[in-house]
């Protein structure tokens, strides 16, 4: 952590080169996440490479008592809401899924991609708190920090998106349509 | 790990997406460009300190000024008969029950959180009502 402090202040002085190794951890995983959230590949490629030039450039903003991982993904969350134009797919939307860009990315599985069944049952920011604690394992608190919600927010949607997603695992044809509102 | 958790932690890993190396440069050069900005800090001078001799002296001698005139204009006192009132008017004792809260950061936090999730549900019932309407 103390590694991840210096390459902040070396990036702050104007090092790019320590900021793209800061972020390097994170690029893959902040990909994927912007993937969920977009309505294409080439969306969540731009919203990534906003987020980073953002961060780089208001670098001077970010509070040490939060992970640098829950700035960064504040960071996504904004420019990926600031891409979804008028013509952009909502996730609630997404009726076909060949059109989806997420199924596309998704490596042949015998079942069903839970998160495919995700996005078409929960709200937009019920689905990104359940991406958030369980791919990126962050706590409740930094889901309520990346969220700008209060944590009995957080805590009480995130259960309300388990129950939902338990009803789609143990019944797949469950109806679709059923949504678990923030 | 419940089964649900492991169920959407091995479904993610399934989700087969890098960045590429043309992104990557992309990115590079995009952030050889820019610079970070810097904190803005605030650009007061100093001030002198005849400002605040200055200040200071002009702050006693307002204060001396308005005793004076408040005491010279002062009405004559007004002499009143005071009647023993009939009944002493006896009020009843209310014992409060209360303990004074204390604010610490988290808590106000969490109230402008809890503030924050009202103003999102307001705007979320207006614009459902609005496309229903």
């Amino acid at each position: 952590m103390s590694s991840e402090a210096a390459l902040i202040e070396a990036a702050r002085q104007g090092s790019a080169a320590a900021f793209a190794e800061l972020v390097g951890a994170y690029r893959d995983g902040l990909l994927r996440f912007l993937l969920t959230r977009s309505a294409s590949f080439a969306d969540a490629e731009d919203a990534l490479q906003d987020t980073l030039i953002n961060a780089y450039r208001y670098l001077h903003s970010y509070n040490p008592q939060w992970r640098f991982s829950t700035w960064l993904y504040r960071i996504a969350i904004n420019n990926a809401a600031r891409l979804k134009t008028v013509e952009t797919v909502e996730l609630g939307d997404l009726g076909d899924e060949e059109n989806d860009p997420l199924s596309h990315c998704i490596q042949h599985q015998d079942r069903r991609n839970l998160w495919l069944s995700a996005r078409r049952t929960l709200s937009d920011e019920v689905y990104t708190a359940m991406w958030l604690r369980y791919v990126e394992d962050m706590s409740v608190n930094d889901i309520a920090a990346v969220l700008e919600r209060s944590v009995s927010w957080t805590k009480v949607n995130l259960m309300r998106g388990r129950k939902t997603l338990e009803a789609e695992l143990h019944n797949p044809a469950t109806d679709e349509k059923s949504k678990a509102y923030g | 790990m419940d089964k649900l958790a492991k169920r959407l932690r091995e479904d993610a890993a399934h989700i087969e997406c890098a960045v590429s190396d043309e992104l990557d440069d992309r990115i590079r050069a995009s952030l050889e460009n820019i610079q970070p900005q810097k904190p803005v800090e605030s650009q007061r001078s100093p001030r002198p300190l005849t400002f605040w001799w200055a200040s200071s002296l002009t702050g006693v001698a307002a204060a001396i000024v308005l005793i004076a005139v408040v005491n010279l204009q002062a009405p004559d006192p007004v002499t009143t008969t005071t009647e023993p009132a009939a009944q002493p008017l006896v009020l009843p004792s209310i014992e409060w029950q209360a303990e004074t809260a204390v604010l610490v950061s988290p808590l106000e936090q969490e109230f402008e959180d809890l503030q924050s999730d009202l103003k999102k549900a307001e705007d979320a019932v207006r614009q459902d009502i609005e496309r229903l309407f």
